[in-house]
């Protein structure tokens, strides 16, 4: 056989592995994702903590901001109550997931399984996504309807900073979920320490960066650096203020470098850590 | 055809308290459609070995084959043909069917749902499960959940099957139904199936070939009838009165090999089983008890089972073993 020729089969059987890692990757991360979705549902408590506990709270807020005579300022009450389940998904359930896999026992068996890690995680996450999606609409059309805060329609560039924020988001628990993995049971430690700091400087219910912001400038400038800051900054600013891309691109440049290295560091790190387990016998299984 | 290889394997694990010897240069083939028991108490080195060939741990020395495949280099390989069930392992998703959930699993395999369905329909069956298919996870009893974990195992059609303790906590008819469908695998579809397991009954009942091992080491591997045959020495059973579980350790009786004893603290007596050296040292074991005050009701010889095999080769039953373990 000539040279060629075997040139071609071995092409052809690389083209077969690729196909089929492609289609096993495709079907992990969408089962991973419906099962999220379901899971999610399936449980009345979830849907009572996810949906009304925000809800409460930003409604809460509204009405404060109403009675201070600020009505115009009710939309960053109402829009923080739509996001703020986004980020209690990331903290609690892509970053801590791999962790309560690992001592349910599931860890093993995707592991063992061909499954690739990232598969499962960004199927995690776009069913955490889309499980959120409802509750975090509920919130919006229930606040829009009994505040009626003032906002301009919806544009592409709204569009666009939801999803680089949402993105970067579940990037950062793609990476922390690496972390949690190693740091055992400290991590839900950590999920408490983290919240409320990181809800208050990304200025969930209220503007923490920019012109209307009564925190001082060095707080301001760490706050930056957490990607649901610049997110709700400029959504705030394109849904309150009519701002597009022109005036928003640098919060929009900052949130796709942060949403590529968060995926970056997370895909580095999952590796690491399968290596690593394996080696030493502590981090995936637990050695027995 | 030899399906899973195993060449010198040795596992270090570096603790705090020092290196821990886990493997220890093992050793063996398993051939295709053979049920495989690896028999030892609990610290023996099961799980550490059952890890290595499902590529969850690396070897520090040695290598291992599962399907033609190594372990260490070609990992993605091994995963994509085999199945794997722990008994310590949660099954899936509480708030999921379990229909769904095996679903999920098959997916992992990247399994075409048309095909999944069929082999969740077929193994609830065979476990006798179906009417338990549509339920959520949370609402299952115990041992459906242990069945949709062995279920699980199954669901990729995986040449090779590992089991770390299967049967563990399992009520009896679920570890009936589940000892038969292993069988059945094996000698229908070819598969090799291999299991971790501390339980003499189970693995007389449906392994092919038995390992014993113990403290990272091979001691003997052969069927179950070959290797209870092999135990030349006579096996004798003491009934006796309470005093005899002041005997701390039945080795130290001049002319038994190992042995175990048996505590019925209800009806205040002793159940003491030893290997003797050779029949001689019969009459040689009644005079020490009587000598210790320890009355003897009744006494006779009994056929070994795979215990004994263990006794013989380490001079004590595994409870003992796993005392000297945890200590």
């Amino acid at each position: 056989m000539s040279s060629l020729a075997l040139w071609g089969r071995a092409s052809r059987r690389g083209r077969g592995v690729l196909r089929r890692s492609f289609v096993i990757w495709v079907k992990v991360a969408v089962s991973r994702a419906l099962i999220r979705v379901i899971a999610m549902y399936g449980d009345p408590l979830w849907i009572v903590v996810n949906v009304g506990g925000p809800m409460l709270t930003s409604l809460a807020l509204a009405f404060l901001y109403m009675l201070a005579g600020l009505s115009s300022l009710t939309g960053f009450a109402i829009l923080g109550g739509g996001m703020v389940a986004y980020w209690g998904n990331v903290l609690w359930s892509m970053a801590s997931q791999l962790n309560w896999d690992k001592r349910s026992g599931m860890l093993y068996l995707y592991i063992a399984s061909p499954a690739p890690l990232t598969a499962l995680l960004i199927g995690m996450s776009l069913g955490g996504i889309l499980g959120t999606l409802p509750s975090s609409i509920a919130v919006l059309i229930i606040g829009a309807l009994l505040f009626k805060p003032p906002f301009t329609p919806p544009t592409i560039t709204v569009a666009l900073v939801f999803m680089l924020t949402l993105v970067a988001l579940y990037g950062m628990g793609i990476a922390l979920s690496s972390l949690y993995l190693i740091l055992g049971r400290e991590s839900e430690e950590i999920n408490e320490a983290l919240y409320e700091p990181i809800s208050f400087l990304s200025g969930i219910y209220f503007p923490s960066i920019g012109r209307f912001s009564p925190l001082p400038l060095a707080i301001q400038a760490i706050a930056s650096l957490i990607p649901l800051t610049l997110g709700m900054d400029a959504l705030r600013r394109t849904l309150f203020y009519a701002e597009g891309l022109a005036e928003l691109w640098p919060n929009i440049s900052a949130l796709a470098a942060m949403a590529a290295a968060s995926i970056l560091i997370g895909l580095r790190t999952l590796s690491f850590i399968e290596r690593r387990g394996r080696e030493t016998g502590d981090i995936l299984v637990g050695m027995k | 055809m030899a399906n899973v290889v195993a060449e010198n394997l040795t596992r270090v694990f570096e603790t705090k308290s020092g290196r821990l010897l886990a493997l220890d240069s093992v050793s063996f083939e398993v051939q295709t459609g053979e049920v495989f028991g690896l028999l030892g108490p609990n610290g023996a080195g099961k799980t550490t070995l059952i890890r290595i060939l499902t590529t969850l741990l690396l070897p520090t020395y040695g290598r291992a084959l599962v399907g033609g495949f190594d372990v260490v280099k070609e990992a993605k390989k091994v995963r994509s043909i085999i199945g794997f069930s722990s008994s310590s392992e949660r099954v899936g998703f509480d708030f999921v069917t379990a229909r769904r959930n095996l679903w999920f699993f098959s997916q992992l395999y990247g399994t075409p749902t048309g095909e999944a369905n069929r082999r969740i329909e077929e193994l609830a069956a065979l476990l006798e499960f179906q009417d338990q298919l549509d339920r959520k996870l949370y609402t299952l009893t115990t041992g459906y959940r242990q069945r949709l974990n062995i279920a699980r195992a199954f669901i990729n059609d995986p040449q090779v099957v590992f089991f770390d303790e299967p049967t563990n906590g399992m009520d009896v008819f679920s570890a009936k139904k589940v000892r038969e469908l292993f069988v059945k695998e094996a000698k229908t579809n070819s598969r090799t199936i291999f299991l971790a397991t501390h339980n003499m009954f189970e693995a007389e009942e449906v392994c092919d070939r038995v390992a014993i091992i113990d403290r990272g080491r091979i001691l003997a591997i052969d069927s179950p009838e070959n290797l209870k045959s092999s135990l030349s020495k006579p096996v004798v059973l003491f009934e006796t009165d309470i005093a005899g579980a002041s005997i701390s350790d039945p080795t130290r009786l001049d002319g038994v090999v190992g042995g175990t004893i048996k505590v019925d603290n209800e009806n205040e007596t002793a159940k003491i089983r030893v290997i003797l050296r050779d029949e001689d040292f019969l009459e040689r074991v009644l005079q020490l008890l009587e000598k210790r005050g320890i009355r003897v009701f009744n006494y006779q010889r009994i056929e070994p089972t795979l215990e004994d095999v263990f006794i013989s080769l380490v001079g004590a039953g595994f409870a003992e073993r796993e005392r000297g373990i945890e200590a």
